[in-house]
């Protein structure tokens, strides 16, 4: 299961947004950022929560399975890639169906676009852009047992409930000892209880 | 890497293989088959697939004879090559029917395919569509939004691709025939299915225009491509990612073409025919790879693009209606047409992702109640 | 044909392309200012300078991207041992200075405040000024001209900016930004102390049992280092936090201390009242290493808890609770910011932490100790040699005999030629009104955004019969000038910075400055020479200078003299003291037990709490506290013109608690007795309900500084920034924020400035979340 990937932990995050600034300046799309940093606690507490791509293992890639033109591969080793820009037609299926609200969109240049976990620094051995600069280490990247080593006993989880579906990501977020047997609420809202709209 | 996740079980479903995907070069404004509701297995889409590639390139053959006057104007210097458009329309076809049984595919096409033939569409916006091809298919205005040199660079080889397509396909089928009366020339009779369309002075600009068409073509396509090769060299966000077969192969392909292309009329002008049969062979053998790689590989954006289109007047059909753009449940923004959404929950629900009520919310809302959630219920604090 | 507009209006047609998408997912604003049609990143040919970031006081490594027309056009994390290749965004997008469109290329020049700048020749700038300081100086005395520097220059330009006050221009006028900063955590280590630094470096923070961050906002101010806090807590350290506002890192600590502005040292003497009294005091510890232990001891008798609880506003038992932790932790460490430094008993405040520490024993161990955060790049070197009124190089005192002695051997200049200790850059200011001083040079500041009080201060510039201004982009304040002249950016040229661990690094030259531009050690020799001086200034570069610096700092408790430029590119950075070549620096000070002053002992110093110089009253009701958010620098001239900066925080604020009956985005006029301005509420829990926070970073209508006021800290004359009596009330529409100044002819880079006028409060203190920005 998990390799060398992202570990999300936003009880770390201050928010900072460094990682949106740093996702800039990666070299395949300069001047784009495509990690989001949100305040989920809005109006209560400066909470945050950093989201990349989590890389969706099972199903594979929610998003390359409703992509209605082939566009976004998945590579051996799990990575969902950006959409293909001479295949993408900029539907947007991807952006509507992704449960973690992760793709984005160029309406202007028909072309989806999203974490591809920065292929060109991996390949040269060095980390993505945003797990590199983070000052927190909310987003740590590399091996389990190397966030052990800077984190010892560290727990991860790597599912996510979506109402009845579990969705099993290649990136892992960090939970305490006594959550981890569980999966990661996906934040879901419950709409209906026995036909009875409850919203 | 590897092609896309194959974890999905394509459903195609019966009904006309073969519509729209004719297999000619340049872009067709394709509309999918009709598919139906019943799942297949990945065996009985390759059936399908198979069965509309052999009915597609059947066609063809049928096509080429009776257009070739019964093989009269054939001309069989030419086979390798009428042979591999053969082999292409019958691998365009199949993969075209095995990309439009997936979902996704199948259930956007169906609803472009409703929009398109809407005679109150029609009637209401006449020029949509036509406006749409025009934009999204010939002058690809989206291109220049990524980037305005590569728009620039596309254009150039799609033109040239689609001029080059346009003379060479017709003559490969023994379609078109240029004759003369006396029988060396200046005075040219082109003819179509034998029918004499124009006749023309082969030494006047337009005869130069039609006996170098190819060249022209060439010059397109060799400044187009050699832009893109250079960028695939030097750009760091073109180099990530990217895989021989499928991103330089069809440039190295359109380059050597064309400069074989180049070198025969350079050969027969300037070398009275040296090395003629040797580029001659190179030549053929080049395109005939080419034409066979189209399916497969990167050039069957060719085929798909037309796809945007479908889309796009989907949505366009359904924005004409005021109240169909849905809005978030949570924040209230718009996230797209409501026949659109409800068309997207389908294709979820096809594919067994059973969260398709999450796509009624915005991206920014599932991310703070998953972040709100994860407060709640996983932890609040540092530990 | 492709319109891209998404709304349909009825009765306007259709666009073509009907896409709609759902915000924070359609926008790519290309913040970095290339537009992404024109980036071409080059696999080869390109090459990374190691420097350190131009920002904060943790001073993080990064590499620079040059290509190959030697331009600098990106950066990369290094791993260097303070940031370990973290990064906070203000240090990611700082490179995008470097050739920014707003910058200066030519001197600006003009007669008198109503003209229009016009660009000149720099010896036409030069020798106007050199007339008008000699005018000035001829007519009211050499003490009539001032010179301020700042604490983000390079150390070698701070030794230049003292050197040239005093013999060049011969002036006792001379003071610095760093006043504005940290000087009352300076003038508390030296009272205590006897040496002017933080006591441990930040990887003591990874050994301690208990960190106490008080007035620090570390996740946005410093926010690399917050690695090391929470790597302290990986290893078990429990984290108190003191401030009004829920910060980033308070919000998860453990105990999480909300105390009133301006209670800080009523709060402090009443933990110490409780390690007292439970016992928890390090007697042998005090016994042999302290004076004034007895005084004090009797003076925080008289802060109970539940005295100080009822001042400070928050509950006793939590006042007992951040004793117990503190004290009976094995390992206590206490860090320290502007929170505690920004008062008008600044100086005391900072007193009342070192007491608790020392009483604790918690000093000069692994893990146990106290330090100042400094807020500027060069905050701590920038106060050590010598621009700071009252010091001179080596941090030696300009009113000791023998000080003024070696100074003046080292200089070659005749003791009575060396002026007296002028006034603090407040004080300054007020002469300025006054006419007292009538000229003025500024070099790397803004006071027009950073001093308190706006009113006053445009009062005393605009007096100024005389104003040049050094900066690369034009400031407020530079904008109000008669000359300015175009310097170079800290990638421009080389030299030496020292962090908040008094860490010396060195900044590397990453491109040549544009044409017309010159560094400012260039600039103040040549004024030297043209005043005459020129012999005392014979610098090529910052080199030259740093070999004098280093000579004028021998022997001195701010010893430079071992610390080499080949030494500092071979370690990557070693804290002074550092008395020879062969030293390895003292990262850990008191190691010994020993401290600075000639005692050897901790002089303990007795404090008495007492309310802030701006009364409260039933018209102004509550504090206001000011403060920095992340994504902007202090005066926010470099900060504001960036566009990913802009893009996250385009605007300042107004931060009240629900409870005022205020909604999220409504305009709040905020009133206090020197002005009121008009900010969008950003309504939190997370902030005291009888207290309002704005941050600083932006220039008149929307200055937090219009409202804050200025009175001074009798020792350290630091002003008291970070409490104001003030009220709330509502308004009809927020102030805008203007544009930031440009040489005439020129518009603030657009690509950047798309969102300033935002009306709207960013969704959290930190910014704004990424999906609010379509």
């Amino acid at each position: 299961m998990m390799g060398r990937t992202i570990f999300i932990d936003p009880g770390r995050c201050i928010g900072c947004q460094a990682c949106v600034s740093a996702c800039r300046e990666c070299d395949s799309h300069r001047g784009k950022s495509m990690i989001h940093l949100d305040y989920p606690d809005e109006g209560h507490s400066v909470a945050s929560l950093p989201t990349v791509c989590m890389h969706c293992e099972d199903p594979v890639a929610p998003c390359a399975e409703v992509c209605p033109a082939d566009a976004i591969l998945v590579t051996a080793d799990g990575v969902v890639q950006q959409a293909d820009t001479t295949r993408c037609i900029g539907c947007a299926n991807c952006v509507n169906a992704c449960p973690f609200g992760v793709p984005k969109i160029d309406l202007q240049a028909k072309l989806q676009m999203k974490c591809n976990l920065c292929y060109d620094r991996t390949a040269y051995g060095l980390a993505p852009m945003c797990a590199t600069v983070c000052p927190t280490g909310a987003l740590f990247y590399g091996t389990l047992d190397e966030l052990r080593a800077e984190r010892p006993g560290v727990q991860v989880a790597d599912s996510f409930t979506f109402g009845s579906t579990t969705v099993a990501t290649g990136v892992a977020m960090v939970v305490p000892a006594d959550k981890v047997q569980w999966p990661v609420p996906g934040g879901l809202p419950v709409v209906e209880i026995n036909g009875r709209d409850v919203r | 890497m590897t092609e896309p996740p194959q974890t999905v079980e394509p459903t195609p479903g019966p009904g006309d293989p073969a519509a729209g995907a004719l297999a000619t070069d340049g872009p067709a404004p394709g509309e999918p088959p009709a598919a139906g509701p019943t799942p297949q297995t990945p065996a009985a889409v390759r059936r399908r697939a198979s069965l509309a590639g052999a009915v597609v390139s059947a066609l063809l053959v049928i096509a080429i004879v009776f257009g070739s006057r019964l093989l009269r104007d054939f001309d069989s210097a030419l086979l390798p090559y009428a042979v591999a458009t053969v082999f292409l329309a019958f691998g365009v076809a199949y993969r075209y029917t095995v990309w439009v049984s997936a979902p996704g595919a199948r259930r956007l096409f169906k609803q472009g395919r409703r929009s398109f033939f809407s005679a109150a569409n029609f009637r209401k916006a006449p020029t949509a569509l036509p406006k749409m091809i025009a934009t999204y298919l010939g002058f690809q205005k989206f291109l220049g939004a990524r980037s305005h040199a590569r728009w620039a660079a596309h254009q150039l080889v799609f033109w040239g691709c689609l001029l080059a397509a346009a003379i060479t396909f017709p003559l490969t089928w023994g379609w078109f025939t240029f004759t003369s009366s006396t029988g060396s020339g200046p005075g040219y009779e082109m003819r179509i299915w034998g029918f004499k369309v124009l006749g023309f002075d082969s030494l006047s600009f337009f005869g130069w225009i039609m006996f170098h068409g190819l060249d022209i073509a060439a010059v397109l396509v060799i400044a187009g491509a050699s832009y893109f090769l250079w960028r695939r060299m030097k750009d760091r966000g073109a180099i990530t990612g990217q895989r021989f077969a499928y991103d330089l192969v069809p440039l190295i392909c359109l380059v050597v073409i064309s400069v074989t292309g180049l070198l025969l009329t350079f050969s027969s002008i300037f070398l009275h025919g040296g090395g003629y049969e040797f580029l001659a062979v190179l030549h053929m053998v080049s395109v005939v790879f080419t034409l066979i790689y189209i399916p497969f590989g990167k050039f069957f954006h060719i085929v798909q693009r037309p796809a945007a289109v479908g889309m796009q007047l989907f949505k366009y059909t359904s924005r004409r209606k005021d109240e169909a753009v849905l809005a978030c449940r949570r924040c209230h923004e718009p996230i797209d047409t409501a026949p659109y959404v409800e068309n997207l929950q389908g294709t979820m629900r096809d594919l067994d992702l059973r969260f398709d009520t999450w796509a009624e919310y915005c991206p920014r809302c599932k991310r703070v109640l998953r972040g709100t959630a994860y407060l709640d219920h996983v932890k609040k604090g540092f530990k | 044909m492709t319109a891209t507009d998404p709304a349909s209006t009825p009765g306007r047609p259709l666009p073509l392309d009907p896409s709609l998408a759902p915000p924070g997912t359609r926008q790519f604003r290309d913040a970095g200012g290339i537009p992404a049609d024109r980036w071409h990143a080059d696999q080869n040919g390109e090459t990374l300078v190691p420097t350190h970031c131009c920002f904060c006081g943790v001073q993080c490594g990064m590499y620079l991207r040059v290509d190959r027309g030697g331009k600098v056009f990106g950066v990369e994390p290094r791993n260097h041992d303070i940031n370990r290749m973290r990064l906070c965004p203000k240090g990611i997008n700082a490179y995008q200075q470097v050739n920014h469109p707003d910058r200066l290329t030519a001197p600006l020049m003009r007669g008198n405040r109503d003209e229009e700048f016009r660009e000149v020749s720099w010896d036409e700038a030069l020798d106007h000024t050199v007339a008008e300081i000699r005018r000035i100086q001829g007519e009211y005395g050499n003490d009539a001209f001032g010179l301020l520097g700042g604490a983000s220059l390079f150390s070698e330009k701070t030794y230049l900016v003292g050197k040239f006050a005093r013999i060049a221009l011969k002036s006792r006028h001379v003071d610095y930004n760093g006043r504005l900063c940290m000087v009352s955590a300076a003038g508390a280590n030296k009272l205590a102390f006897g040496i002017d630094r933080a006591g441990n470096p930040f990887s003591d923070i990874l050994l301690t049992d208990c960190l106490l961050i008080a007035g620090s906002n570390v996740g946005e101010c410093f926010p690399v280092m917050t690695q090391y806090l929470w790597g302290a807590r990986d290893r078990g350290a429990t984290l108190i936090v003191v401030d009004p506002r829920e910060t980033a890192v308070a919000r998860t600590a453990d105990v999480h201390v909300a105390l009133k502005p301006g209670t800080d040292s009523a709060f402090f003497n009443a933990v110490l009242n409780v390690v007292i009294a439970e016992g928890l005091t390090d007697e042998a510890y005090l016994a042999a290493h302290t004076t004034g232990w007895d005084e004090v001891k009797k003076t925080v008798a008289d802060y109970p808890p539940s005295r100080s609880a009822e001042i400070c506003g928050v509950p006793e038992e939590q006042i007992v609770q951040v004793a117990r932790m503190f004290a009976g932790a094995g390992k206590a460490m206490a860090w320290h910011a502007r929170g505690v430094e920004h008062h008008s008993q600044g100086v005391e405040n900072c007193l009342t932490i070192i007491n608790l520490c020392v009483a604790t024993g918690n000093i000069g161990k692994p893990g146990a100790g106290y330090g100042t955060i400094t807020g500027q790049g060069n905050g701590q070197g920038g106060r050590e040699h010598g621009q700071k009124s009252d010091l001179l190089p080596g941090g030696r005192s300009i009113t000791n005999p023998e000080h003024r002695r070696q100074i003046c051997e080292i200089w070659g200049i005749d003791e009575a030629e060396l002026p007296l200790a002028g006034t603090s850059m407040m004080e300054m200011v007020w002469q300025m009104q006054r006419k007292e001083i009538r000229g003025l040079v500024g070099i790397c500041n803004n006071p027009f955004v950073s001093l308190p009080n706006y009113a006053t201060v445009k009062d005393g510039y605009d007096t100024l019969e005389f104003h040049a201004q050094f900066d690369f982009f034009l400031s407020e304040t530079a904008a109000n000038a008669h000359v300015v002249f175009p310097v170079t950016v800290w990638a421009e040229d080389e030299g030496v910075m020292a962090n908040a661990e008094a860490r010396v690094v060195k900044h590397n030259k990453a491109q040549e400055p544009p044409a017309g531009v010159r560094t400012d050690t260039w600039v103040m020799c040549e004024l030297a020479r043209r005043l005459g001086a020129g012999d005392k200034f014979d610098f090529p570069d910052s080199r030259a200078v740093f070999e004098e610096l280093r000579i004028a700092s021998a022997g001195t408790v701010n010893d430079y003299y071992g610390i080499t430029y080949e030494r500092l590119e071979e370690t990557g950075g070693i804290a002074w003291p550092c008395p020879t070549t062969e030293h390895p620096g003292t990262p850990r000070l008191f190691e010994d037990g020993r401290t600075y002053h000639p005692d050897g002992k901790i002089h303990m110093q007795v404090v008495e709490w007492h309310p802030p110089m701006d009364p409260y009253s039933e018209e102004y009701p509550l504090s206001l506290t000011t403060g920095r958010t992340v994504a902007h620098f202090l005066s926010g001239n470099q900060t504001r013109r960036l566009g990913a900066l802009v893009e996250q925080t385009p605007r300042p604020w107004v931060e009240v608690h629900p409870s005022h009956g205020f909604r999220n985005g409504d305009p709040v006029r905020v009133v206090t007795r020197r002005g009121s301005e008009v900010f969008p509420a950003l309504v939190t829990e997370a902030i005291r309900p009888d207290t309002v926070f704005v941050p600083y970073h932006w220039p008149v209508p929307t200055a937090a500084n219009a409202l804050t006021i200025d009175a001074l800290d009798p020792r350290s004359k630091i002003p008291e920034y970070k409490v104001c009596a003030a009220r709330i009330e509502p308004a009809e529409r927020v102030d805008e924020v203007p544009a930031p100044p440009t040489a005439p002819g020129h518009q603030a880079y657009p690509e950047t400035q798309v969102s300033r006028l935002d009306p709207l409060p960013p969704t959290s203190p930190q910014g704004r979340g990424t999906a609010e920005r379509s």
